[in-house]
């Protein structure tokens, strides 16, 4: 597939604690591989990119997990710059990972603008007959506090994976004050590969 | 997950400074085992940009450490005015601790692109640089007058006689290759004096014209020698138009230096580096071979093989004077593009040339004081206000000189009725060490320059302890030289309606 740079840009994070499951939704998501072997962070991936089109329209989506930052909330102010959406994804199978779930939306909310589209995922849905330990309905409850869309999703079986990544975009698509600037990181901008023009020691030596 | 100590570290970094930050993009493809550490709970150390709150937090903690403080900085405070309604919430602003301009031909860039850390950094177009006229009677208003910024800019202005600009003209002639011979002869005799005399002896330049020279070095004490004046004119003039017509430097977008220390940071995570913020190093165990034991300040003790760390110990008494001020006016004249196809400029820079200021009875400007003005599209601030940095040799009264200059500058620009003066953080940064230390396998960067422009000389050290980290496998010609790491899909794209 090509990487079109053309086409309009949107930024999306997943961000929650470790172990959550984040890697294997965007993995899932993006390549539809799932390995249940891997639960070590994240290296060598700085983003993923998919292409995306919602009503005949094609978008570049880039999406940034957290690189093992979120170990001891290291997140970096830069890393939220720009981002049209947050994914916050906790456990389903662990109360701990959900009961952080709070320091994550107050996060997201202080490095991200106004408006910018939030979702939560319960993750790991196929633990849910036996290990399940937050409630759907607790999950919907806290999203509602944030203004958030909310589903559950298993990276595992495949159930209800696309979700989140189709509605964050379609909130974010609906929110013409987020994609304004997608397209352009131009106007002010410099670009570092741009061709040099006239200056003092070029051009004519008059 | 595993715990910090029962790891056996390659390389633990403290320190989220430009240097630090540098040092982990470089590792960041090594496979090296990092721990990456800094005391404060924010990125970039001594180039860190702070939100208000984090910049309330900041003076508090020089406060409290007072004169035991092994910081780089001191005597801050902070001057609000009572009602501000015009100030917004803490987080709409990024106060930047070291606003250094990066000339388009440094290293810092070429790095920053073959590492493809780029990408992650916007970058703003640096405008033009004024000079400071005060008036010549009491009841006029100072000026400032555009320095002409590319050779088509020198013909059309008209702040310049006709002879002057022949003179100028034939020194930006000159400047081009002044390293070569037959010409590195005709200024080999004024080494080591003063500049502004080799302009004058030989290309006949006014005092005036003289001092737009100067201004271009951004020299804080306005007195530099004619072999380093070149050498950064050089740098200046031949980084005009790199990037794109009328401009010689660039600015990271959100805070400068601090935006590429983040952003390297992140690189190293995504190499498989731990990061831990808000956490120091207790103390220093070397006593068994071949290993350092680190007590943290979290209560973690931690074996590494390597220490980096930076020597962030003032020991001079010289140093910069900074007020850094958020005005409630986005002064728009000064980031007007000025040639045709220029990209909007985010920055402007404004000098106030030595004795140009009159701060107190009788009592002249020592040095230099330069303004760095910044739009609201550097993200420092909100749409409507924009920022200012004031920089001075540290001198006992700077504080007074730089409350001046802000007078002055602000009757200079002209906009009424005066805008108003939101904020004011000042401080003193002195000068740290300047060459790095190595004692065993404890390695210490020197403290970061304070000049305005962002030194290549910084980049040395970095690349030196990446050869001590690595030893053997070091391959100089790899350095920081790395393909992209974005995941294209491997799935089909995702079609829905």
């Amino acid at each position: 597939m090509a990487s079109d740079d053309s086409l309009p840009t949107l930024k999306v994070l997943l961000i929650g604690p470790s172990g959550a499951g984040k890697s294997a939704l965007l993995t899932r998501y993006c390549d539809n591989e799932f390995d249940p072997e891997s639960s070590t962070a994240t290296i060598g991936i700085d983003f993923k990119i998919k292409r995306l089109a919602v009503h005949g329209k094609a978008y570049r989506l880039t999406l940034f997990d957290t690189a093992g930052q979120e170990r001891f909330r290291t997140l970096s102010t830069s890393f939220y710059r720009g981002a049209h959406g947050v994914i916050l994804v906790y456990d389903i199978s662990s109360r701990a990972s959900f009961l952080t779930m709070e320091r994550w939306f107050d996060e997201a909310e202080a490095h991200t603008g106004p408006g910018v589209a939030l979702f939560l995922v319960g993750a790991k849905l196929d633990k849910a007959d036996h290990n399940r330990e937050v409630s759907s309905e607790e999950g919907q409850a806290l999203a509602d506090s944030h203004g958030a869309q909310f589903c559950e999703v298993s990276s595992k079986t495949r159930q209800h994976v696309r979700d989140p990544f189709h509605k964050i975009v379609e909130q974010i698509l609906a929110s013409p004050g987020l994609t304004s600037g997608t397209s352009s990181r131009r106007g002010t901008t410099v670009r570092l590969n741009g061709n040099s023009a006239e200056g003092y020691l070029s051009g004519c030596s008059c | 997950m595993e715990s910090l100590g029962d790891t056996l570290w390659d390389v633990v970094i403290c320190g989220t400074g430009l240097q630090q930050s540098l040092l982990a993009l470089a590792l960041s493809r090594s496979g090296k085992k990092i721990l990456h550490l800094d005391p404060n709970d924010f990125y970039g150390g001594a180039e860190a940009a702070l939100t208000l709150q984090e910049a309330t937090a900041w003076v508090e903690r020089l406060d409290k450490s007072g004169s035991r403080s092994s910081s780089v900085f001191r005597s801050a405070s902070i001057t609000k005015s009572e009602d501000s309604p015009a100030l917004s919430f803490s987080r709409a602003y990024s106060l930047a601790l070291a606003p250094q301009l990066i000339h388009s031909r440094s290293q810092l860039l070429n790095d920053l692109v073959s590492s493809r850390a780029y990408k992650q950094v916007e970058f703003l177009a640096v405008g033009s640089f004024f000079i400071f006229q005060p008036p010549s009677e009491a009841s006029e208003k100072p000026t400032l007058n555009r320095i002409p910024s590319t050779r088509e800019d020198v013909f059309l202005t008209t702040s310049i006689p006709a002879k002057a600009k022949r003179g100028l003209m034939k020194f930006l002639k000159f400047v081009l290759d002044y390293d070569v011979e037959p010409k590195r002869e005709s200024w080999q005799p004024y080494t080591d004096m003063p500049l502004s005399e080799f302009l004058s002896k030989e290309f006949k330049m006014d005092t005036q014209l003289q001092t737009y020279i100067i201004t271009l070095t951004l020299s804080l004490d306005g007195n530099l020698s004619t072999k380093d004046g070149l050498a950064v004119i050089h740098r200046h003039l031949s980084s005009m138009g790199v990037f794109g017509p009328g401009f010689a430097a660039i600015y990271p977008k959100w805070g400068g230096i601090s935006e590429i220390a983040q952003v390297s940071c992140r690189a190293g995570a995504v190499g498989g580096a731990v990061y831990m913020l808000g956490t120091g190093i207790e103390s220093i165990d070397t006593t068994v071979a071949d290993q350092i034991q680190l007590q943290l300040t979290s209560g973690d003790t931690v074996k590494t093989r390597m220490l980096v760390k930076s020597s962030e110990v003032a020991v001079e008494e010289s140093g910069v004077s900074r007020l850094i001020v958020i005005i409630g006016s986005p002064l728009k004249m000064l980031f007007e593009a000025v040639v045709e196809g220029q990209q909007k400029p985010a920055v402007a820079v404004v000098a106030l040339p030595s004795g140009s200021l009159t701060y107190t009875a009788g009592k002249t400007s020592p040095f230099p004081v330069y303004v760095f003005a910044h739009s609201s599209d550097t993200g420092e601030c909100p749409v409507g206000q924009s920022m200012l940095y004031l920089t001075t040799m540290t001198t006992p009264d700077a504080e007074d000189v730089l409350g001046k200059a802000l007078q002055s500058f602000l009757d200079a620009v002209g906009v009424q009725p005066s805008p108003d003066i939101l904020y004011q953080l000042y401080y003193e940064r002195m000068a740290g060490t300047v060459d790095g230390q190595m004692e065993g396998s404890i390695l210490s960067f020197p403290a970061a320059s304070p000049s305005l422009a962002f030194d290549d000389l910084t980049l040395g050290p970095v690349r030196e302890a990446w050869k001590r980290v690595l030893g053997d496998a070091a391959d100089e010609s790899a350095y920081m030289t790395f393909a992209d790491r974005e995941g294209i899909a491997d799935d089909d794209d995702d079609l829905y309606d």
